[in-house]
């Protein structure tokens, strides 16, 4: 019986690089959020973490982007054969849950200061204008529409939180727990890493 | 002769040496010309506790003075709002539109001068209108004056409240953000033409 290749069960380095960047990303647009919302700050130190998370969030989104055509056109490795039907459906849905984050939560981001009564323009990192969304910013009343939009943000962060934490410890159980290689798939390739693609205990020299 | 037979004979004279005179005499206050490249319109502030400077790159000026005829003598400011520059891309963004500037539909400041003083040396005071985002108020502007042969120096600072001009509309109205007195400093190098 022939187990699937080593080299056939990988993620793409791209996919790998753009995998923890984001993670690394969103870890910290999630961290400046909470300080944004929760933490007293002098007025200076609030408004330049206010820019400095959208122009970083603006940099996910284009990631995003990114992601979604490589994804799009390079197919992910298969999951585990030990899996059982219900777990592939959670972990499909859990994936698919994260994807839509990944573009909604920007998005609604983009719109809440699109509909500001600020006003301000976006530069990212101070040097390159990011426009508002459309129709946002003419509106007549746009306290109440930022104000929902900023309800809908810091609620889908939250959201977004306890998906990545689940995702986190889903991973960990599968490496752990399971002992199978679905974490290390998604880490770049070294030679003498655990093996174990099914519950097969060993990859003996293919006959 | 009592004060008012004094001022209507000056007046005379005045007028004559005006209609005698076919170009601008020196009885009159002379035209002065603004050296661009030694000039500067600037402009102050401070947002969320940090201050800033910034200029005007775009303005004109037509002044027409003579410390011996300030009673003829005028001060006449346009400035094209839009060259604001404060060296901060974000705020250069914001300042033409509408809730600060409004450049779209008050493209230009300008100020008017009724009145020149001199306070004694170098120092003087112009009192006048300063219209700003289509308000007009009154301003008077102090400045000190260094005149060598046919080149001036002004050097003058103002404070003014924004808020009187509104400049700074919504949330910007009150002083949270950006604090309402600004400063405007002018250090103007002129010619006097002849």
């Amino acid at each position: 019986m022939t187990r699937p290749h080593r080299s056939s069960r990988q993620y793409t380095l791209v996919a790998i690089l753009l995998h923890w960047v984001m993670a690394a990303g969103i870890a910290i647009l999630a961290i400046m959020g909470l300080v944004m919302v929760h933490v007293e700050l002098a007025p200076a130190r609030l408004f330049q973490i206010y820019q400095l998370h959208k122009s970083i969030g603006v940099t996910i989104l284009l990631a995003a982007v990114l992601r979604l055509v490589w994804r799009l056109m390079h197919r992910p490795p298969p999951l585990p054969d030990t899996m059982q039907p219900l777990e592939r459906t959670a972990a499909a849905g859990g994936h698919l849950a994260l994807y839509f984050f990944l573009f909604a939560l920007p998005m609604t981001g983009w719109a809440l200061v699109s509909a500001s009564v600020f006003s301000l323009p976006t530069v990212l990192y101070g040097v390159i204008p990011w426009p508002d969304l459309p129709v946002l910013p003419g509106l007549s009343d746009k306290a109440p529409v930022e104000n929902l939009l900023k309800q809908v943000h810091a609620y889908g962060a939250y959201a977004l939180i306890a998906l990545v934490a689940v995702h986190a410890v889903a991973a960990l159980r599968h490496h752990f727990i399971l002992k199978d290689d679905v974490l290390t798939l998604m880490l770049p390739k070294r030679s003498g890493s655990r093996r174990r693609s099914t519950s097969a205990q060993t990859e003996g020299p293919s006959s | 002769m009592n004060l008012l037979r004094k001022q209507q004979t000056r007046a005379v004279l005045a007028a004559a040496l005006l209609l005698a005179s076919s170009a601008a005499s020196t009885a009159y206050a002379a035209s002065w010309r603004v050296d661009p490249e030694k000039s500067k319109l600037g402009f102050s502030g401070i947002q969320t506790e940090v201050p800033f400077q910034g200029s005007f790159g775009r303005y004109s000026a037509a002044i027409s003075f003579d410390p011996d005829h300030l009673d003829t003598s005028h001060i006449s400011v346009t400035v094209d709002l839009a060259s604001a520059a404060t060296g901060d891309s974000q705020r250069d963004t914001a300042l033409p539109g509408k809730e600060w500037f409004h450049t779209a539909e008050f493209p230009n400041a300008t100020f008017e001068s009724s009145a020149i003083r001199a306070l004694g040396g170098n120092a003087y005071e112009a009192d006048g209108n300063l219209t700003l985002r289509g308000v007009t108020r009154p301003l008077t502007l102090p400045f000190t004056l260094e005149i060598d042969g046919s080149v001036a120096q002004a050097k003058g600072r103002v404070e003014l409240s924004r808020d009187a001009f509104g400049v700074g509309q919504g949330p910007w109205a009150t002083g949270q953000w950006v604090a309402l007195e600004v400063g405007v400093d002018i250090a103007i190098t002129a010619t006097r033409e002849d």
